[in-house]
């Protein structure tokens, strides 16, 4: 039967738990485009000969191959728009530099779309007034208070807080902290924010 | 902080003018955008005003804040404050753009034929961004797959492949200004069409259809 | 879950299924009964049961009677059924929907679907004389249904739910999950977590997971 590697693009990326990004299946679409062109040439030549030996009973034929045509469009778009709503979501969930082993998951393709993607947000978010617009990536909880205790989940280094001051990130190292300061490491994991 | 911010605005004759509010009431206008956005089922109208003037408030507070004390209280107070705002603002334009890219295609072809006088629903930014985003979806698929397919294959409408915001979804609203006659029509077709009256203050369950132009217009709120 | 990450929802209870969900994607290949009405020349490889080799043009001869996915019955039908004809599959039937009718508690739609609902309403499109029957059905299955489900999904909290879910259709599993996340939500919020920043889920997940595909 047809569409079954199309099919099983869809279900591979239906399996991968919400939003997470498995690795770019670039052998399956290709096989999918191979087998689109198969049927594409086999209904050129039915069409061609529908016509000059009057065989209208291969229309039937030419109709359900044109289905299969469609089918494959169908997953391979899908699969391909629903992979950039999750590397969409990394933009939001990771910040704009994406660890390496994602990375590894994306086609050259998609971390174009993902730089480009990145891009038009910044830009967006800079226009919106101010020295330097208002980056809507953060704020994502609403506060409840200036400082919150936090622990450190791996060794980070130097870590700015108020003008001149740092702390020193190591592991397990517990720090009492402005919150707004903290939110993107909390949210990469490299902190915890500790309820008390 | 008692100034009062000029916000350009329209009053009941659909006339623009310059409305005068003070902080608080300006506030109290982004959390009533921000709630009607989260609830809504579609992208709202753009309400740059209202941020232009939330952010010019914010750098307001942030100068004040250098300028005091160090160990002045206040400073804690007002910094919740702007923590606060911040998170409102930035959550109001994050639900615009999630709604804008979950319905790119729908929302420029809305701007494309939107008759004169009408107000946008994107901001002159927005409306870049959301050009660029499609564009780059576009660009996308046909290099990847699309210019790889058969020949008759290789356009596909995004206007009928991403689906349109569901109008017919139900929202909670409170009703602010009592409306009167307000036509609610049948869902199936055995049902008749129907009038009702939504008296001030009174809160309902309905479809948002029914009620779109009354959230435009300010006369219910989204709960 | 990721809440940044908002897939293309089924369309499948509408009068048209989304072309961009992947549930609906997977919805549509489950099968249905047809039988051909015309023979169809050179694909009877694919039906090897009906005589592949058979004839010149190897065709799959008119009055074959198979299962076709729910796209290709639907790409293939018209209302003249030139090239095809529909049965219903039995859960949609007379004597199915007399079972529903008495108690739709009882049925599991898992094992009968999974996409009971959303299968059930794309086959109204095949005009079957039953289709006020199947619709009328479909609504009221859901209806004697739909009560537990809220229930049982605003009840169970910080608990393993297999059980509750296990017979549940796809679409009602969308329903409970909402159902828990708003109570989750909620009892996050009495506690006072609902402010406490969290690393994205998708961050903690790839923690989680080991990429063996970075160790070939």
């Amino acid at each position: 039967m047809f569409c079954e590697k199309a099919m099983e693009l869809v279900r591979e990326l239906h399996r991968a738990p919400e939003g997470q990004l498995p690795a770019f299946n670039e052998d399956g679409i290709r096989q999918v485009l191979e087998e689109m062109k198969a049927l594409y040439e086999q209904n050129q030549s039915d069409v061609n000969e529908a016509r000059s030996d009057g065989r209208s009973d291969l229309i039937p034929t030419i109709k359900f191959r044109h289905c299969s045509l469609l089918r494959n469009r169908r997953c391979t778009v899908a699969y391909l728009y629903d992979r950039l709503l999750r590397i969409r979501a990394l933009r939001w969930e990771y910040g704009s530099v994406l660890p390496s082993a994602l990375r590894f998951h994306m086609s050259a393709e998609e971390m174009e779309w993902f730089n480009q993607y990145k891009k038009s947000l910044a830009t967006y978010m800079r226009s919106l007034g101010g020295a330097e617009g208002l980056d809507i990536t953060q704020d994502m909880k609403p506060p409840k208070s200036l400082y919150i205790e936090v622990r450190c989940l791996k060794d980070y280094g130097e870590f700015e807080v108020d003008d001149g001051t740092s702390v020193l990130l190591k592991k397990n190292s517990q720090h009492f902290l402005p919150r707004w300061k903290c939110e993107q490491l909390i949210r990469q994991g490299v902190l915890e924010h500790v309820l008390s | 902080m008692t100034e009062e911010l000029h916000l350009a605005g329209q009053d009941s004759d659909g006339e623009s003018e310059e409305v005068v509010l003070t902080p608080a009431e300006l506030i109290e206008r982004l959390e009533q955008a921000w709630m009607n956005e989260k609830f809504a089922p579609e992208l709202l109208e753009s309400k740059p005003e209202i941020v232009e003037c939330v952010m010019e408030q914010l750098d307001h507070m942030e100068e004040n804040l250098k300028r005091a004390k160090k160990e002045d209280l206040k400073i804690s107070i007002h910094r919740m404050e702007m923590e606060r705002i911040r998170y409102v603002l930035s959550s109001y334009l994050r639900c615009r753009l999630m709604k804008i890219e979950k319905f790119f295609p729908h929302v420029l072809e809305k701007e494309k034929t939107r008759p004169e006088g009408e107000p946008s629903s994107l901001s002159p930014e927005e409306f870049a961004f959301a050009k660029e985003y499609m564009a780059h979806t576009e660009t996308y698929l046909k290099n990847v797959a699309l210019k790889h397919m058969p020949p008759n294959l290789q356009k596909v409408d995004l206007l009928r492949a991403v689906p349109k915001p569901d109008l017919d979804s139900y929202v909670f609203l409170r009703v602010k200004e009592r409306q009167e006659n307000i036509l609610v029509e049948p869902e199936a077709e055995e049902q008749k069409d129907y009038v009702i009256d939504l008296e001030e203050g009174s809160q309902h369950l309905i479809r948002y259809r029914t009620i779109a132009p009354l959230v435009a217009s300010g006369a219910v709120h989204l709960i | 879950m990721s809440e940044a990450y908002f897939r293309v929802e089924s369309g499948a209870l509408g009068p048209e299924e989304n072309f961009l969900s992947l549930d609906d994607i997977l919805m549509s290949h489950e099968k249905l009964p047809v039988r051909t009405e015309t023979p169809m020349p050179r694909l009877g490889t694919f039906f090897p049961e009906w005589g592949a080799g058979a004839g010149p043009d190897r065709a799959l001869p008119q009055g074959s009677k198979l299962e076709l996915p729910l796209w290709l019955a639907k790409g293939l039908f018209d209302k003249k059924r030139r090239i095809l004809s529909v049965e219903l599959p039995k859960i949609y039937q007379q004597g199915w929907r007399t079972v529903f009718s008495a108690d739709a508690n009882v049925v599991d739609l898992h094992k009968m679907g999974p996409h009971f609902y959303g299968f059930g309403s794309q086959l109204l499109h095949f005009d079957s004389p039953e289709n006020a029957d199947i619709s009328q059905s479909l609504l009221q299955t859901f209806i004697g249904r739909f009560r537990r489900i809220m229930d049982s999904s605003q009840n169970a909290y910080n608990e393993d739910t297999s059980a509750l879910v296990a017979r549940l259709d796809d679409m009602e599993r969308g329903l409970f999950q909402t159902g828990q996340k708003g109570l989750n939500g909620f009892q996050c919020w009495e506690k006072g977590q609902a402010s406490q920043i969290t690393a994205s889920s998708l961050v903690q997940n790839y923690k989680k997971r080991k990429f063996t595909d970075m160790e070939d």
